[in-house]
């Protein structure tokens, strides 16, 4: 009775999202895919521990050196605790070659687990000295632990896969979360505004330029002009903040923390000044809009006189003839006509140009502009900053398409009818209809961000020593010529992880998307 | 449909115009310029290195020299190779061609092979081939191609060390000298298996039309694959003999070069190919399940007509549509996927030759680059647009 009690359970007491949480327990390769992921930001988080050796100690006699062997037999062939043998690196007399020679007549050293090993901070913060494998003889540097052999500069492999995995795992989240921010803001005022163009500019002659200046208050153009020198005391305060505090100190974490934190607050307040003091007066947008054609005015000058005195023949004629007509019809632009600007054609024509380059191109050609000398707290962001900006365009369709079909909405309209301002109504009313469709797209955009951030580190553009990621191990197996692969395999471990964790996340936004799929029953 | 091609191409002007414009600003933001290295250098004359730097036009404006490169662009004229002293087709050229020779295989193969294992994989829903199938595309669609590439190195050297031959080569995209002795001993012994390829499928293409029935597929494919090598292997069984046992590249005829060409790309292009492969086996599935559970299919069967009749043309026929602009979207990943391959595999294309260009601030040659990618792209695309119009009688042209 008990039983046909449960399972007759109305479908309707459960909410959306508790019969997706069942639909996607029934995935079984969404399952895997999810616990995959979790152990490897769980060693991801725990690196400190899984390792035997700190992120940078390396040994320079131990460049390459083969797994370190482990036995489980005693000299009477008897099974017992795991250890391993001294070794050191000498020429072998049998092939002349210089080898890693393993020695167990020199001394066994017995592996313990959870073992006090090299202190080391928690999470930057806890001070701890728990490692999982090691004993006291790993300590005194009596014999080496390399559970998958050392790379170039001799550093154990094992415990720089976790410490590149903080790395390689959550680049891929953060440069998503930008990417996102990006496009959503682009992609839902394009589907907004899509087919109800802005006025951009009118000229100066025209009557209703005159009509459009008055339309606001005294006291806007007044607030406006506060707005406008409040705009600049920031934009000073926050140069002059860079040029005393940050930029002195540029390799301490925490400053770099404080200049981000700065950076943002001082780019949202200036977001704020400009929506909320500069915007409302009619005068002050006339004035952006006459700035504007003026800077670009004087651009095609520079362009067209420079051009035109290096030049000459028909090629000067045809700069002067394009130059003239050009700056004419600014001239033209500022005297009389109304021009409308379509936001979402721009923004749509901004997202095909940036399209149209190969990204893996546009990935590399930014990946210069990154300074050699930043410290790598400040690399990982700007690389960051690389991939968002580069894929922002996919996710910033995907959302005008949705914002789209959402706006026309009876309850979208209904908001518009009550007086909701474009705002309101994007972000409280069409914006959640999206959620469901984004979080699968971000799922799946994510390891489209790792093999990105794998490859320029591939390519030694990216992430730099003495930081590690992923594609940057694996760069050694192909830095060290092609003997690397008979000899060393060892070093191409971190490919299997790049592999794995693409892997899972491909099958975790597979079951995602079955799931939240409201079609498919419980 | 005359309007929308038109449209169509008048669309991507601003298109090249603005991603020309984001590339040139971004290198010329880099910092430095191609002088900057020999200011470095304290032998060099400051006057001398000012000088060059006005020869190179590097002291003008950025928007000033965007409009001469610009200007130059519609001449046809891409520059002035900063290290090479040349023009920068001389550079590029060979180079761009290279990374063609790739993505048109890699397309090919793409093709050959995702059609009918979709369509198989489709037919078999849930069986073992099918979960297979399954698997190696999550495989291919995860593995980064770089990493790929490596592995199939890594197999490369282990085969030649196991078996003393080289089996698959070890990067690179031509040997500097042809074993043409090798080679003509090798087509003699497997023209024979070739030939008779050749002929037991054009006996069975023979035969279906002695039934009058159309030839299916998989006869198509081994005939072309058959007769293909079966032809590449008469020139050096005719020429061969005569001709000495080792020559170097330059000197060697036209069939060896071609082959010797092909046997390196072959590692390389099933690398290149394989996420494209993976993903679009997965699409040529799904769109296969789909038709096959349309009305019109069940119509078709309750007809009475033969089961690959249904497959082949009724359900192949409309599932194929959505595939043929798939190509659309294939070339930007596999232009920029072959990159990281051509750098992994030391195949001499576009992004090694970017990467070098980069190197040494050499502007013009990494505009040129890029710029004809770009514009290979987006023709790309209008082409697979266009395609798709043509094909799909439901697509409206406004």
């Amino acid at each position: 009775m008990i039983r046909r009690a449960q399972l007759s359970t109305p479908q309707a007491n459960r909410s959306f999202f508790q019969q997706a949480w069942i639909r996607f327990k029934r995935h079984p390769l969404a399952r895997l895919g999810a616990a995959v992921l979790l152990v490897f930001y769980l060693g991801a988080l725990f690196a400190d521990f899984l390792a035997p050796y700190p992120e940078e100690k390396s040994f320079r006699d131990f460049s390459f050196a083969s797994p370190t062997q482990i036995f489980w037999r005693d000299q009477n062939g008897q099974l017992t605790r795991p250890y391993v043998c001294a070794s050191e690196r000498r020429r072998n007399l049998e092939t002349f070659k210089v080898e890693v020679i393993t020695d167990c007549e020199k001394g066994r050293y017995p592996i313990y687990f959870f073992v006090k090993g090299e202190p080391y901070r928690f999470l930057g913060l806890i001070p701890a000295d728990l490692r999982l494998m090691g004993g006291p003889w790993l300590l005194e540097d009596q014999a080496k632990l390399f559970l998958w052999g050392t790379d170039d500069f001799g550093r154990d492999i094992w415990g720089r896969i976790w410490f590149g995995a903080r790395i390689s795992l959550t680049i891929g989240i953060f440069a998503v979360a930008l990417a996102l921010l990006i496009g959503i803001f682009m992609g839902s005022i394009s589907g907004f505004y899509a087919g109800r163009p802005v006025t951009f500019s009118i000229g100066l002659l025209n009557p209703r330029f005159w009509e459009f200046v008055r339309r606001s208050r005294w006291l806007d153009h007044l607030l406006a002009l506060v707005g406008l020198i409040l705009m600049a005391a920031l934009l000073y305060g926050m140069g002059q903040g860079y040029e005393r505090y940050i930029k002195p100190d540029l390799q301490r974490v925490s400053t770099l923390a404080l200049g981000g934190l700065g950076l943002v607050l001082g780019l949202v307040g200036l977001g704020g000044l400009m929506y909320f003091l500069v915007w409302r007066s009619h005068l002050a947008r006339a004035l952006l809009w006459l700035s504007a054609w003026g800077g670009m005015a004087w651009l095609l000058w520079i362009t067209v006189w420079g051009f035109w005195q290096s030049s000459r023949g028909l090629e000067a004629i045809i700069a002067g003839l394009i130059g003239a007509a050009l700056l004419g019809a600014i001239g033209y632009i500022l005297l009389w006509p109304r021009i409308e600007l379509d936001l979402d054609t721009l923004i749509m024509r901004a997202v095909e140009v940036l399209a149209a380059i190969p990204d893996l191109f546009l990935l590399i050609i930014l990946s210069v502009l990154i300074p050699m000398e930043v410290p790598p707290a400040v690399r990982f962001v700007l690389v960051v900053t690389i991939l968002s900006f580069v894929n922002w365009g996919g996710l910033a369709r995907i959302i005008r398409s949705q914002v789209l079909q959402l706006r026309e909405m009876e309850f979208a309209q209904a908001a518009q009818a009550l007086g909701a301002g474009d705002a309101r109504i994007i972000i409280r009313h069409v914006l959640p209809g999206t959620y469901t469709y984004l979080i699968v797209a971000v799922t799946l955009a994510i390891p489209g961000f790792i093999l990105g951030e794998s490859g320029l580190s591939f390519l030694g553009l990216g992430i730099q020593e003495p930081a590690t990621s992923w594609g940057l191990m694996l760069s050694k197996a192909q830095a060290t010529g092609i003997t690397a692969f008979s000899e060393r395999p060892w070093l191409l471990i971190p490919g299997v992880f790049i592999l794995l964790a693409v892997l899972a996340y491909n099958f975790m936004g597979d079951g995602l998307r079955d799931a939240l799929d409201p079609r498919t029953k419980v | 449909m005359f309007g929308y091609v038109v449209r169509r191409l008048l669309q991507l002007i601003p298109t090249f115009f603005g991603a020309t414009l984001l590339a040139f600003l971004v290198i010329q933001l880099a910092p430095g310029d191609f002088v900057t290295r020999l200011e470095l250098d304290p032998t060099q004359d400051r006057e001398s290195i000012a000088n060059l730097r006005q020869q190179l036009g590097l002291d003008q404006p950025l928007p000033v020299q965007y409009a001469k490169w610009l200007s130059g662009i519609l001449q046809g004229y891409l520059g002035l190779s900063l290290s090479y002293k040349t023009d920068v087709w001389n550079v590029i050229g060979q180079r761009i061609l290279n990374s063609m020779v790739l993505v048109v295989l890699a397309t090919l193969m793409i093709y050959l092979v995702a059609i009918p294992v979709g369509v198989y994989s489709a037919i078999r829903k849930y069986t073992w081939p099918d979960r297979t199938f399954t698997v190696l595309a999550f495989l291919g669609l995860a593995i980064p191609n770089f990493f790929f590439g490596l592995i199939m190195l890594f197999l490369a050297v282990w085969l030649s060390d196991l078996t003393d031959m080289r089996i698959l080569p070890i990067g690179g995209m031509t040997n500097e000298f042809l074993h043409l002795g090798n080679m003509t001993r090798a087509a003699q012994i497997l023209f024979p298996p070739a030939l008779l390829g050749t002929l037991v499928f054009a006996g069975l293409f023979w035969w279906r039309v002695q039934r009058k029935q159309a030839a299916t597929f998989g006869i198509w494919v081994g005939l072309v694959l058959f007769g293909m090598s079966a032809l590449l292997m008469l020139w050096p069984l005719l020429q061969g003999p005569g001709l000495p046992e080792r020559l170097p590249y330059t000197e060697s005829p036209l069939w060896a070069r071609i082959t010797n060409v092909l046997w390196h790309a072959f590692p390389v292009v099933i690398v290149v190919g394989t996420s494209g492969l993976a993903g679009l086996m997965r699409v040529m599935r799904g769109q296969m399940l789909d038709v096959l559970s349309q009305d019109y299919i069940r119509t078709a069967r309750a007809k009475g007509l033969s089961e690959r009749v249904v497959i082949y043309k009724h359900a192949l026929r409309n599932a194929v549509i959505p595939f043929i602009a798939g190509i659309g979207g294939l070339l930007p990943g596999l232009i920029g996927g072959a990159g990281l391959v051509e750098v992994t595999m030391a195949w001499p294309g576009i992004t090694p030759a970017l990467l070098e260009a980069i190197s040494a601030i050499d502007v013009y040659v990494i505009m040129g680059l890029i710029t004809i990618t770009t514009v290979l792209l987006m023709i790309g695309n209008v082409v697979s647009d266009l395609l798709l119009a043509w094909v799909d009688p439901r697509i409206r042209y406004s």
